[in-house]
């Protein structure tokens, strides 16, 4: 049986009584420990130290002080547990006997929860954002308020949906704290059935507004219909506030559960809501002004730094609650997102995944390739790249649909018919398609992440080249076209071995190029940059350039039987246009270097 | 090489001094540059740390560097008997490469802008040539423009990018400084 803890007498100005000591549980008793530390304070001389082997930079570094308030996480908090919070009125249920400030607050909550899942997408712990809501921590709690308990739901089912796509993608070093979840409520009974419980409160409300409608308009009352709130005048706009925020997390759950549909096949669904989400996104900016003036007590402080929309402060929250859990660093305060910014990077979002769903699953590698570094251009965030990942790459295939060696096969100007030639099975060729895939995975990462991937991933592409290389050697390293497979075995590696060139290539000028974009190079160094680029752009337009060449030669071979044109012997001395646009690359690497060249003789 | 443009970019740091608000009162010349001497040393260092860095190092952190490298980790600027800056370094094989690492440079506020803490660097990295070390590496926040501006001149240049390194979302730049390979022993 646990002792009841002991509390002094509660304070005049409400704030939460201190425990006089933490009480023992079943299992813990406490023993005093001072005189034991104090005299192992007399038995260490000035500037000794004992020390384990392992005693090194990271294990030096992740030792706290205890109570520092710095370092010791569970030394700064108001409260000891969540329930203790929960019995001190931390998270009352419901939140106000006044319906409408019960309302108006759980908008609040609705708001700041949205700050709170914008601060965690952009690389803060789930501990302290979103779970720092004690209603989510206790979501069973809620059940009778089912505003509250609706939302609270598909908040949970919606981050742990988000949580699945990101950990599926693999994320790597800094963004792994995207994903830490343990010790938090994530898994609930019933939460399948999340969207149901909310359509089902959303018709309520919609009904509600008709009805205040109705009654604004002096039309009869067509239901008997309890209101939302006390108030007639605040009605309309709280039930349109609500409605706008209820209807963005419908729309968004529907948006991840298409895009997760294999094969791209919810893509086109995925947009509508897309599109419905920015739509509600926009009502609930407009919400924020009906929501300032409903009350007469005007908030502190500067409006646009509120994680509501309403500016007032929500109930219900506190982050300290779960510093346990937060990463094995240090306590820290995290700033949540205002509450526009958080609207704000939900549009960019949405933008970046709409992006992603209307992509039109282009079979061909370059296309891809010209896709996935433009998409970048727009610095998407985490949630959005991890999304993109998983579109491209699934089971092994490309799009879920088309195996790898297929899309090399195309890429290296072959024909239909050699995609399913045995000779995939070949080891070198099952490892040029993992690297392949590992590249578009790689393209999908943070741009400093990225860049030093590509770096270290040059050394793989030139291996995979020095050992198909052999291996073609090996097979045929007399030029002796006896049988017709034969032929064609040849033709492919001969095929691949220069793709395998032309991509080597082309990953080395994206390392260059990100350079610039992670302002990694001082003006001193442009110079020697864009030699280097120079040197590299050279190369790749070579190989380009003979990659054109031998499709134009797989295409003529197709077509056969019509006579050679005057048109097509023309078409053929012209330069391709992406064989020009390269040799422009080179003209601006050779003037630049040439130009500041000359700046540093100065 | 390296005195030279410690004589030329001392007056671009006053020009880019912000409006003096208390800013101290000295000659160059009046600061001494002391090694770790004990641990009567450890308190000030500690206290600097704390005052001007956001990070909290627990005592360990500290007697780590002392511990491993007393000579190298600890260098201070006294002004009158007062510490007013530190560096904090430690040397090691990393993949085949010994290198040095520059740990914590902190000078306090009314002294900044005099090239105090270009001295304590430069001091740092001679010593950490002497003894043997290939290269020289830190992290600082890409935001810094003043501790990007202090190494780039030395010489450092941004080797990596490292995405949201620092716990409030900051990006970090990976600097290195490559010394030249010895001298062959014809």
């Amino acid at each position: 049986m646990a002792d009841k803890p002991v509390y002094e007498e509660a304070s005049i100005d409400g704030q939460p009584p201190k425990l006089a000591s933490i009480p023992a549980s079943d299992t813990t008793v406490w023993a005093d420990a001072s005189p034991l530390l104090q005299a192992a304070c007399a038995g260490l001389r000035d500037g000794e130290l004992i020390h384990g082997d392992n005693f090194n930079l990271f294990a030096a570094m992740s030792a706290l002080e205890i109570m520092d308030p710095k370092m010791d996480s569970g030394i700064v908090c108001t409260y000891y547990s969540i329930d203790e919070a929960i019995e001190n009125g931390a998270a009352p249920i419901p939140i106000s006997l006044d319906s409408t400030i019960d309302v108006r607050c759980t908008i609040d909550i609705m708001d700041h929860l949205l700050a709170c899942e914008a601060a965690w997408h952009k690389g803060h712990s789930l501990a302290q954002t979103v779970f720092s809501c004690i209603y989510l921590l206790r979501l069973d709690r809620t059940a009778p308020h089912a505003l509250l308990h609706s939302y609270c739901r598909i908040i949970r089912a919606t981050c742990k949906a988000v949580v699945s796509v990101v950990s599926d993608a693999r994320t790597h070093e800094e963004e792994d704290l995207f994903t830490m979840t343990y010790g938090l409520p994530l898994n609930g009974d019933g939460d399948d059935k999340c969207l149901s419980i909310l359509n089902a409160v959303e018709e309520t409300i919609s009904r509600q507004l008709r009805a205040c409608k109705a009654t604004s308009s002096k039309r009869r009352l067509p239901e008997d219909l309890e209101p939302l709130q006390s108030n007639p005048n605040l009605e309309e706009g709280f039930c349109k506030a609500l409605l706008c925020r209820l209807r963005f997390r419908k729309h968004f759950f529907h948006v991840l559960s298409c895009m997760k549909r294999p094969q791209g096949r919810g893509l086109e669904s995925a947009r509508k809501h897309i599109a419905s989400c920015l739509t509600e996104l926009e009502s609930i900016l407009k919400s924020a002004d009906f929501l300032r003036s409903c009350f007469d007590e005007s908030c502190e402080g500067d409006i646009d730094d509120k994680t509501t929309a309403s500016g007032f402060e929500p109930i219900g929250f506190d982050a300290m609650l779960n510093s346990r859990l937060s990463a094995p660093t240090p306590p820290r305060a995290i700033k949540i997102l205002s509450w526009k910014k958080a609207v704000e990077y939900f549009v960019k979002l949405l933008h970046d995944l709409d992006v992603i769903c209307s992509y039109s699953l282009d079979p061909r590698l370059e296309s891809l390739l010209r896709f996935v570094v433009q998409f970048q251009k727009s610095q998407p965030d985490l949630v959005a790249r991890s999304h993109l990942q998983l579109l491209l790459v699934q089971d092994g295939k490309l799009y879920g649909r088309d195996p790898f060696f297929a899309v090399i096969n195309k890429a290296a100007a072959l024909p239909e018919a050699t995609k399913n030639h045995d000779i995939q099975k070949n080891e070198s060729f099952l490892q040029l398609g993992m690297l392949v895939m590992n590249l578009l995975k790689i393209l999908c990462t943070n741009a400093a992440w990225q860049r030093r991937k590509l770096g270290k991933f040059l050394q793989d592409w030139r291996v995979i080249y020095v050992q198909l290389e052999l291996a073609f050697r090996n097979e045929y390293g007399e030029v002796s076209s006896s049988s017709n497979d034969e032929n064609t075995c040849m033709k492919i590696f001969q095929h691949i071995l220069l793709w395998v060139e032309e991509q080597t290539y082309w990953i080395a000028f994206r390392f260059l190029i990100l350079g610039f974009e992670l302002e990694l190079y001082s003006t001193g160094e442009y110079c020697m940059v864009y030699w280097y680029l120079y040197a590299v752009l050279i190369k790749l337009t070579e190989k380009t350039h003979l990659m054109m060449a031998v499709s134009h030669d797989t295409a003529k071979r197709k077509g056969k039987k019509k006579k050679d044109s005057p048109k097509d012997l023309a078409r053929e001395s012209r330069i391709p246009p992406a064989v020009l646009f390269l040799q422009c690359y080179i003209c601006l690497a050779e003037g630049l270097t040439m130009y500041l060249s000359r700046c540093l003789l100065l | 090489m390296l005195l030279q443009q410690q004589k030329e970019t001392r007056g671009r740091e006053r020009t880019m001094e912000a409006k003096p608000e208390e800013k101290a009162e000295f000659e160059e010349a009046e600061i001494e540059y002391v090694s770790y001497g004990g641990e009567h040393h450890l308190p000030l260092i500690m206290n600097l740390v704390d005052q001007e860095l956001s990070e909290p190092y627990s005592i360990f952190t500290y007697r780590y560097f002392v511990y491993l490298w007393p000579q190298l980790s600890f260098l201070q600027a006294f002004h009158k008997g007062k510490c007013v800056g530190t560096v904090v370094c430690k040397m090691g094989e990393h993949r085949n490469t010994f290198r040095g690492y520059i740990a914590m440079l902190v000078v306090i506020k009314p002294y900044r802008g005099r090239g105090i803490a270009t001295e304590l660097v430069t001091r740092s990295i001679r010593m950490m040539m002497e003894s043997g070390c290939e290269e020289v590496t830190l992290e600082a926040e890409v935001t810094n423009k003043g501790a990007l501006a202090l190494y780039g001149r030395l010489g450092f240049i941004r080797a990596k990018r490292l995405f949201h390194y620092y716990l409030n979302g900051v990006d970090a730049f990976r600097l290195k400084l490559l010394f030249p390979p010895p001298r062959q022993v014809l």
